[in-house]
């Protein structure tokens, strides 16, 4: 009884862990290889999320709603890009940041599409080609090859010559220019694969969950992911996956702990807060980083 | 026309809350130059200290004012002493500042909510009194106070930045710190000065924000993005202006609800915040040398 406890919960660990792969590896994409600052990563998530979510519900098949999310999640991260483009250092932190605030407020209030602050529930477990994914280990192995195919594509993007201009951008971007690369479409082209994923692994979650509503895609899953990154290291995919592995098991060493459930998620929150805080001071560039973040 | 001049009214209420908190974020960010994202989490401490002290033990009430701001000051000042100092002698980019200021907002959060609950807390020092009608606008007893303190609030730290030593000192650190270190202006002991009379604004805001609504521990975020956004708007690194610039939002808020539902109150924040980061980040009184071009 208690091993299928276990294994049933393990599951359950481990399809967070593939999804958070995949958003984790996308944001390192940009902020990492490309060093594009974006603390509104978790916005292309919530649209990825909201976008399938809803299309599953009016009807679509599940490949063309996942497709749709990653696709609508990049055409925000064009927008995001072109309004954003003049603005460094802080001023970019913050209006990145002010960008999830707004998606997050937007979701919120357009009520007549987002169901407002009720969210969605009822969101249908994917089927494709005819199967249906319903078991939690159906859904791992679907999850498990989703990742293992965008995690590929990203890794063979960030090795590509394509790739090499990206960290080239970051590095240097005036030289690039002298060079005669146009860097602002590096740019685009960086943020919008990035949204890209994240839009993917938003739909994810919101078929794995079944349930979403705007709370999910606010700041305490900025710290969380941003924590990921971090400690993963910039520009280090290796890292990433590692860190997303260590740190979504980690706090659930609470659960030997038997708090009550009202302390488990502050507790958890907490920790994540207090690893980021303690990987700034302590290792700045994580467990595989490349680079320090400017 | 009274709906109106009640709204702008309620606008100057809203307005000097924001502008407590954007005053201390401001007078912090001008001699610091970075964001001190956590500024929210005083407020919000400061807010469940008013309500530890006087509803739980039974503190008479003018002393527990006395504690709180004290208690506010030397977070402030221990957030600056155990993290963002030795971020800084370990060469943080101001990004890195940002982050981990961030992080500290939300351990702080789900700190208080393990301790507190994640309910609502109630003061209850001033007891639901009707409030007094003076040309067809209505203001209870407490927003008159929050009116008076703020404003006699406003007008000392401007003879203080104007008129003392150290506030001139301040004003010199924020104007050019290198300079300033060269006529002999400890810059590390400014600091310490900035977080202690910022946080101890933030302190004041806790009270009146305890007083007016109910607690929760999820209203740091919120409260930080006002209280930065009137900053913004006003001019990040002018304490005068940051101040005109919360009214300026607690009249856009207000007066916007006029015509769009209620819910958009929070999503005309978010949109004005966006709209200056892009295409005045300087604010409308601040210095035409912001940190833009850096």
């Amino acid at each position: 009884m208690i091993s299928a406890y276990l294994s049933a919960y393990h599951t359950h660990v481990l399809i967070l862990i593939f999804i958070y792969i995949i958003l984790v590896v996308s944001l390192n994409l940009a902020l990492g290889y490309t060093g594009l600052l974006n603390l509104g990563h978790v916005a292309f998530f919530g649209i990825g999320a909201y976008t399938s979510a809803l299309l599953a519900l009016e009807g679509l098949t599940y490949l063309a709603a996942m497709i749709a999310a990653g696709l609508f999640a990049s055409v925000f991260g064009y927008l995001l890009v072109i309004a954003t483009d003049r603005l460094k250092g802080d001023y970019l932190a913050m209006a990145t940041l002010g960008f999830s605030f707004v998606v997050y407020s937007l979701l919120l209030n357009l009520g007549e599409i987002t169901r407002g602050a009720m969210g969605i529930p009822g969101i249908p477990k994917p089927s494709i080609l005819g199967i249906t994914f319903l078991t939690n280990d159906e859904y791992l192995v679907f999850v498990f090859l989703i990742c293992l195919i965008s995690v590929f594509i990203m890794y063979r993007i960030v090795n590509s010559p394509f790739g090499k201009l990206l960290e080239a951008t970051r590095d240097n971007a005036v030289c690039l220019r002298v060079l005669g690369k146009n860097t602002l479409s590096l740019k685009y082209k960086a943020m919008m694969i990035s949204a890209f994923f994240a839009g993917i692994s938003g739909s994810l979650y919101a078929h794995y969950i079944t349930f979403i509503d705007p709370t999910s895609f606010y700041i305490s899953e900025l710290i969380l992911v941003l924590t990921i990154v971090i400690v993963g290291g910039l520009a280090s995919i290796k890292g990433s996956i590692v860190a997303t592995t260590v740190i979504i098991y980690l706090p659930e060493l609470l659960r030997l702990l038997e708090m009550p459930s009202s302390v488990m998620g502050p507790a958890r929150q907490a920790i994540y807060a207090l690893i980021l805080i303690a990987i700034l001071m302590i290792r700045p560039r994580g467990l595989f980083g490349k680079v320090d973040l400017e | 026309m009274s709906l109106l001049a009640q709204s702008i009214i309620n606008g100057l209420i809203t307005g000097s809350i924001y502008a407590l908190v954007a005053a201390g974020y401001s007078l912090i960010y001008s001699t610091n130059n970075f964001m001190h994202f956590a500024h929210g989490i005083s407020v919000v401490a400061a807010g469940y200290m008013v309500y530890w002290l006087f509803t739980v033990t039974g503190t008479p009430f003018y002393l527990t004012c006395i504690l709180t701001i004290f208690f506010s000051a030397f977070f402030g000042l221990a957030m600056y002493r155990l993290i963002y100092l030795p971020l800084q002698k370990r060469g943080a980019s101001n990004v890195i500042l940002l982050i981990a200021s961030i992080g500290i907002l939300i351990f702080f959060q789900n700190v208080i909510q393990i301790i507190f609950g994640s309910g609502v807390k109630l003061v209850g020092y001033i007891e639901v009194v009707s409030g007094v009608t003076f040309a067809g606008i209505t203001m209870t007893p407490l927003q008159i106070v929050i009116l008076v303190v703020s404003f006699i609030i406003f007008i000392l730290l401007y003879q203080f930045m104007q008129k003392t030593k150290l506030g001139r000192n301040m004003r010199a650190v924020s104007n050019n710190r290198e300079l300033a270190s060269i006529v002999g202006i400890n810059h590390i002991r400014v600091s310490d000065y900035s977080f202690l009379i910022g946080s101890a604004l933030a302190g004041v805001a806790g009270i009146l924000v305890a007083l007016e609504q109910n607690l929760s521990p999820f209203m740091g975020t919120n409260l930080m993005i006002k209280g930065f956004t009137g900053a913004v708007i006003g001019g990040i690194n002018n304490v005068p202006g940051s101040i005109v610039g919360s009214f300026v939002l607690g009249m856009a808020e207000n007066l916007g609800i006029l015509v769009l539902p209620s819910g958009y109150k929070d999503a005309i924040a978010f949109s004005l915040l966006f709209l200056f980061l892009l295409f005045k980040p300087t604010g409308i009184l601040g210095k035409k040398e912001g940190r833009f071009d850096k």
